[in-house]
């Protein structure tokens, strides 16, 4: 009989401690590691969305401009330059944009406004500026009509309440006016007649044209086909003054940015300015998005752009996001340590009561010449067993779980939605497939354990053989 | 031929308060073959002797020379090792180990003892034959009753062919049926295999058929007998 088969034969001596140590582990573990892949898988789409709606992975930025964002830190795009850039075989698409502040006027009405110039047809690539277009407004015009079709009685009072509310697609506006699934046949055409919204995305010829954010249209009181006046210092102190028609309007998740946008052609915005052919950015997607890859690919460019310019990552163009992720991070991890200082009484409670319990019979393998490195290891190879039996289970049993919550998204709805989607964030919560974390679990849990098996052999050298086979 | 010699020895025990003489320069010599029973009130010393001789304990004073070699001067290690391969051990309450069965507690000793499977079979198997359990090889000590376990730990105790085995009030858990069975193998044992057996006990019916009968008293020898009488409890 050999070590492996006396522990085995021991740890099932008392079947029942047995079972509660290795399911206190099992839960830890499979706890742990659900808890772990939302916030992980959580952070993973908020960045994704961040980083493919606006930053990019990588930006190209004059030395400057990252300090001091003005366009006099900009610099001259060439189509050179952005050949060369795309011409990584890790680099999807590299488009330029121009960005920097005006005043927007309508009337009686001012506002501070963020110009961003992008690329139309480059910047599919980049953001979602094209799908954020506005379906569906409910408008005052809107609202009474629908008020007088045969719509539930829920709906028409939610119709007051969501008065003025933009829609980029149905989901949202279904689960706002309280429709389920089955309704969506008899009462969506209704809302396609009275509440559509007609929309257009930018064209590059059509050069005097503007997409603005649902916020800053409902501010300024503008709609599709109205002219919005922009005013403001260009390249070099020059003034920048400008009129450009509407043409469609956008809803972006942040507040902030949507009450504030206003997207137009990268040219336009370099006539606004008087910035001839200069970019603030290059923003870059890549094809292989992983840390390594991202770090060899900048590695590369960083070769082929000239001296005055430098790259951004996503981490440090997002640092704010970066550091707030951080923060939950840290204490999800909290929560985490607080579940695994938990199991870790219950192992040194069932450790505790096992030596206590074996006192005597260590004693006497002791006596009859049993080497104490060699009883420790029968020992080490029995917390080591039940350990490793919770560890697998609980690996085991998370993966569905994982693997389903990662293509099957928990999605919040109604008012749980509108508050993530007002905070910027998409009302969903995935989980991350599994990865280093999983792995990381099982060296928490290992290290409980070693320190289990520490302190067991360190009661197995010290143990006074004469006393304990009194015991 | 001496297998043990016991020199001057003395062992104390100091507690918070008191000083206790549990053995108080003893003195005595074994050979090989003998049959010995080590009697004595309760507190005398016996058990500490024993555990001396063992080498489960070490002596404030003395020596205890084992086929010449001094037990004080083994490290621990040592000591497990020397134990493993000359002293034979049966306790008072059996402490065979509970998830083996009576072929592996045998076996086990000499799996430390690195002999080889077949030997080791061969050995186990006339052992818990000659202990009169070769029909329980395969029993678990908690299948098995009070004297079988103990007869198990008998055969446990031979399996390293020690020098000599030490024996711990070995029936004072058993009925008066199964302590003649264990003592009758015992003797046998003695007799036929010259194995040297060395009793602490309160039991009579060991006292009887013991060949030598050393008294001590406050941890001191007070006798040393040596009996030249037949064997067989039933005559004592």
């Amino acid at each position: 009989m050999n070590d492996f088969q006396m522990a085995w034969r021991n740890i099932w001596r008392n079947r029942r401690r047995t079972l509660i140590t290795a399911a206190s582990v099992f839960f830890a573990v499979f706890f742990a590691l659900i808890m772990r892949s939302v916030q992980l898988g959580s952070y993973d789409r908020m960045f994704k969305n961040v980083i493919e709606s606006y930053s990019g992975y990588i930006q190209v930025q004059q030395k400057d401009y990252f300090d001091e964002p003005v366009l006099d830190n900009s610099f001259e795009l060439d189509q050179g330059l952005l050949d060369l850039i795309a011409s990584d075989p890790n680099v999807k698409a590299v488009v330029p944009r121009l960005e920097s502040f005006a005043l927007a006027a309508a009337g009686s009405s001012t506002q501070g406004v963020v110009v961003m110039g992008i690329d139309p047809q480059g910047e599919k690539e980049v953001s979602e500026v094209h799908n954020r277009l506005v379906r569906f407004k409910l408008t005052d015009e809107a609202i009474k009509a629908l008020m007088n079709e045969t719509l539930p009685e829920r709906t028409k009072k939610l119709l007051k309440i969501f008065k003025n509310e933009a829609y980029t697609g149905t989901g949202r506006l279904m689960l706002d006016m309280g429709l389920s699934e089955k309704d969506t046949s008899d009462v969506l055409p209704v809302f396609r007649k009275y509440a559509s919204f007609s929309n257009y995305y930018l064209e590059e010829e059509d050069s005097m044209s503007v997409i603005i954010g649902d916020g800053l249209s409902d501010y300024l009181g503008l709609s599709i086909g109205d002219t919005i006046v922009l005013i403001g210092q260009g390249y070099h102190g020059v003034s920048a003054a400008g009129k450009y028609t509407i043409r469609g309007i956008a809803k972006i998740p942040s507040p902030d940015i949507d009450n504030i946008v206003v997207y137009m052609p990268v040219n336009t915005a370099r006539k606004l300015y008087g910035a001839h052919g200069l970019s603030t950015s290059a923003v870059i997607m890549m094809n292989n998005t992983d840390e390594k890859s991202l770090v060899a690919t900048a590695g590369r460019l960083a070769e082929v752009i000239p001296e005055s310019l430098v790259l951004r990552s996503w981490k440090e163009l997002n640092a704010l996001m970066v550091n707030q992720m951080d923060a939950d991070n840290k204490s999800g991890m909290i929560m985490i340590g607080i579940l695994y200082l938990v199991i870790a009484f219950g192992v040194f409670g069932t450790v505790l009561m096992m030596l206590a319990e074996r006192r005597r019979e260590f004693a006497v393998l002791i006596s009859i010449g049993m080497q104490k490195h060699k009883l420790a290891g029968v020992v080490a190879f029995e917390l080591l067993l039940i350990g490793l039996m919770g560890v697998m289970a609980g690996v085991i049993a998370s993966l569905p779980v994982v693997i389903y919550g990662n293509i099957n998204p928990l999605r919040f709805k109604g008012q749980m939605a509108s508050m993530w989607e007002d905070y910027g964030f998409e009302p969903i919560m995935p989980t991350l497939m599994p990865d280093a974390y999983y792995l990381w679990q099982t060296v928490v849990v290992l290290i409980i354990l070693s320190i289990a098996i520490f302190f067991s052999i360190r009661k197995i050298y010290k143990l006074n053989v004469i006393q304990s086979i009194k015991a | 031929m001496k297998v043990i010699e016991i020199k001057d020895v003395n062992k104390i025990y100091n507690s918070t308060e008191i000083k206790v003489h549990a053995v108080n320069g003893v003195s005595l010599d074994f050979d090989q073959g003998e049959f010995a029973a080590i009697v004595g009130p309760s507190g005398s010393g016996k058990t500490t002797l024993l555990n001396l001789l063992g080498g489960l304990d070490l002596p404030t004073s003395g020596k205890i020379l084992i086929d010449g070699e001094d037990l004080s001067k083994l490290k621990s290690s040592q000591l497990i090792d020397f134990r493993l391969r000359n002293i034979g051990f049966v306790f008072q309450s059996y402490n065979l180990i509970p998830v083996l069965t009576a072929e592996e507690n045998v076996g086990f000793i000499m799996a430390l003892q690195k002999i080889d499977r077949k030997e080791r079979e061969e050995r186990t198997w006339s052992l818990l034959k000659a202990v009169g359990l070769g029909d329980r090889l395969n029993s678990r000590p908690a299948k098995l009753s009070g004297g079988q376990q103990q007869r198990v730990a008998v055969a446990r105790a031979l399996a390293s062919r020690p020098k000599f085995v030490l024996a711990d009030e070995p029936t004072a858990n058993l009925d008066s049926k199964a302590a003649k069975t264990l003592l009758e193998i015992m003797e046998k044992l003695n007799r036929e295999e010259k194995i040297t057996f060395i009793f602490s006990t309160h039991d009579p019916r060991v006292v009887k058929m013991a060949r030598r009968v050393i008294t001590l008293e406050d941890g001191k020898v007070i006798s040393d007998e040596v009996k030249k009488q037949s064997n067989d409890p039933e005559n004592g």
